[in-house]
């Protein structure tokens, strides 16, 4: 027994060492948490890394702002996501800045956390519930309707056009697509709409095996093609790099990857819809800290969609977006 | 087992106290953890406040249902490893019931209605096709996961507000509850299947059953009709505890526990439960269902990444086996 308590006792202060960090406060500190859906994805780190800036840019000699950077245990899993939001919700940090899960699921813990004193402003994704402060994302419907102007300018107005759907039910990839489709309608009239009500899936697999079929069918006639996210953009390029029909078909497709910027300098993708997580994560984190201090707040808050295309890929601005700073901001 | 009866009467008082400081092992290692962590947060008041204390309640009830059921099922020899697939299957017929106009209670009860049937298929599994149950149940992990994405159409089953939304509130709708009220169907269904356990024909036949089967099928007991009891019963617990993940998220997830089924044989054996059989007791494992909830908690307030709570849990396991035997073999020798 004397051993263990000893062993126990080791431990003890092994733990307290490590733990040195809450020395120190004789200034004001503001504590935000910051929850994504996940923590490995590129997109995450953006996010990350923009919550940072935010926050080394609010502290100041008075006031002190400190991000805690929490995922889910299990990435992508609802429940582990409630757990972290009640965890931050009895810690009683000053507020929450959430990439909900799911838009139903994670409104109950928000509301608790309201309820508490602890308020939140939901980014990336909806939340369907009025117990927040704001909703910081990008606007999906002028993404769709960017890329819409893009091919409609590529076509010169006129061609035949195939929209590739993501997957059924998910809200973000929707209003991309509507967007697309309005945007399309009301100002290339004469751009004709061939395939519409084709649905990719959910991986780059399906999405591949969805664009074969649409090719087969319709690749004599094709001119322009929008795919409304990475994976459906993804499958599409090598279905038409495998048919031997890119470069040969305008394309435009939706987020970034090293592949989309390859084709691009290969004059097989004309274009790509990004999103700016970084100041996504930023804006979050500002957007928290502006309501804490009695500030009032845009309810809805853009984060930004641009265009990327061969002519401004290689700007200042656009690598920017697509390499945002994050080993200044990550350690 | 007469024997055994016989050798308990005969104690001497040292042994008595050695019996009861290892059956209070656990319970030392949670005050332990709650110790450390109030110490390394700096502010003990907030660790210990009732708010926190509800949060942490709250989130436990769904492994600690998990775990009577588990309990069961280890104290007889065998594992369930379905369980995290039951409660994604669980939650989401109760929802799709809910949605199909049933009364609240009547979908309530066909969600754990369907986690006995699951529980029923592994014993029949076990006991008729003689398959051992690692592998029985770890077919039934996929079966009954398929089954819930199936018939969910791969999607999340939003239901309408209704009390069952209040059955795992962090904070009480009435605050003579103090908990959320699953907190106390948890702490009574405990209760009643640790009384079970000890003070039953039934109990004592499990612990027969997983002490030595050979033996306990000698001495009369039906011992494949007992297995069916056994992983029903289990399977209606985890039905239970789909039912509080639904409450918990407002919808039928079909994606939801998956590895659930670690965390709660996790919080069986830190709390004494024997792999091997005819070890181990409810008050254990919901103290090892409570050790993993105050260390999550307590990490995310010192502020540690998620990697290092994996990692502390996993060594945690090691180290409370380890323990355990190191005692047991004590106990044996003195």
């Amino acid at each position: 027994m004397r051993k263990i308590i000893s062993l126990l006792v080791l431990s003890v202060a092994i733990a307290g060492v490590s733990c040195n960090r809450s020395a120190s406060r004789n200034t004001k500190k503001l504590t935000i948490a910051v929850i994504p859906k996940g923590t490995s994805h590129e997109f995450w780190k953006s996010i990350h890394a923009g919550s940072i800036k935010a926050a080394r840019e609010l502290s100041s000699a008075a006031m002190e702002v400190d991000v805690i950077w929490k995922g889910p245990l299990r990435e992508d899993d609802r429940e582990q996501q409630i757990q972290v939001v009640e965890g931050f919700t009895a810690q009683n940090v000053n507020g929450i800045v959430l990439a909900p899960l799911d838009d139903r699921a994670l409104a109950r813990p928000v509301e608790e956390a309201k309820t508490a004193g602890v308020p939140t402003v939901i980014i990336d994704s909806a939340l369907q519930s009025n117990a927040i402060v704001s909703f910081v994302a990008t606007d999906n419907r002028k993404g769709g309707m960017l890329a819409a102007d893009r091919l409609g300018q590529l076509l010169e107005g006129k061609g035949k056009v195939i929209l590739l759907r993501y997957a059924e039910g998910s809200a973000s990839t929707q209003e991309r697509e509507d967007g697309f489709l309005q945007e399309m309608k009301q100002k290339y009239p004469d751009v004709q709409l061939i395939s519409t009500d084709q649905y990719a899936g959910a991986t780059r697999d399906t999405a591949k095996r969805a664009s074969e079929n649409l090719l087969n069918r319709f690749g004599e006639d094709v001119q322009g093609i929008f795919c409304p996210n990475e994976s459906t953009t993804a499958g599409m390029l090598s279905a038409l790099q495998d048919s031997g029909k890119a470069g040969k078909v305008m394309f435009v497709g939706f987020d970034s990857s090293q592949m989309f910027i390859d084709a691009m300098r290969a004059k097989q993708l004309h274009g790509i819809v990004v999103q700016n997580p970084f100041n996504m994560g930023y804006l979050g984190v500002r957007t928290m800290f502006d309501s804490l201090q009695g500030k009032p707040v845009e309810k809805r808050i853009d984060t930004g969609v641009t265009m990327i295309t061969l002519d401004n890929l290689d700007g200042a601005e656009m690598q920017a977006l697509l390499h945002p700073p994050l080993d200044q901001y990550l350690k | 087992m007469v024997a055994e009866t016989k050798s308990n009467w005969t104690l001497s008082g040292a042994h008595t106290a050695r019996l009861w400081l290892n059956r209070l092992a656990p319970l030392l290692g949670l005050l332990l953890v709650i110790a450390i962590f109030a110490i390394l947060i700096g502010s003990p008041e907030r660790y210990l406040s009732l708010k926190n204390l509800r949060t942490v309640l709250s989130q436990t009830v769904i492994v600690a249902i998990g775990a009577i059921g588990m309990t069961i099922v280890i104290i007889s020899g065998g594992i369930d490893l379905s369980v995290g697939s039951a409660i994604a299957l669980t939650g989401v017929i109760s929802a799709l019931a809910i949605n199909a106009g049933w009364p609240v209670t009547e979908a309530l009860a066909a969600g754990i209605l369907v986690g006995g049937i699951v529980g029923l298929a592994n014993g029949l599994a076990i006991t008729r096709l003689k398959v051992v149950p690692f592998i029985a149940t770890l077919g039934m992990l996929g079966v009954a996961r398929g089954i819930a994405k199936g018939i969910a159409g791969s999607q999340t089953v939003n239901i309408p507000d209704t009390w069952a939304n209040d059955l795992l509130l962090t904070v009480p709708k009435h605050d003579w509850m103090l908990v959320a009220p699953g907190v106390w169907i948890a702490a009574a269904l405990a209760l009643l299947a640790a009384v079970i356990l000890r003070r039953t024909v039934f109990g004592r036949r499990v612990f027969a059953l997983g002490s030595n089967e050979a033996a306990a099928r000698a001495c009369g007991i039906a011992t494949d009709r007992l297995k069916l009891y056994i992983y029903s019963l289990a399977g209606l617990l985890f039905g239970l505890a789909g039912v509080m993940q639904m409450s918990r998220l407002r919808q039928g997830d079909p994606t939801v526990a998956a590895g659930l089924e670690l965390d709660i044989i996790a919080a069986v054996v830190i709390g004494g439960g024997s792999l091997s059989g005819g070890e181990g007791t409810i008050l254990g494992s919901m103290i090892g269902a409570l050790i993993m909830a105050f260390l999550r908690n307590g990490c995310q307030q010192v502020g540690w990444p998620n990697y290092i709570q994996e990692i502390i849990i996993g060594a945690l396991i090691v180290i409370a086996v380890a323990l355990d035997r190191w005692r047991s073999s004590r106990t044996a020798v003195g």
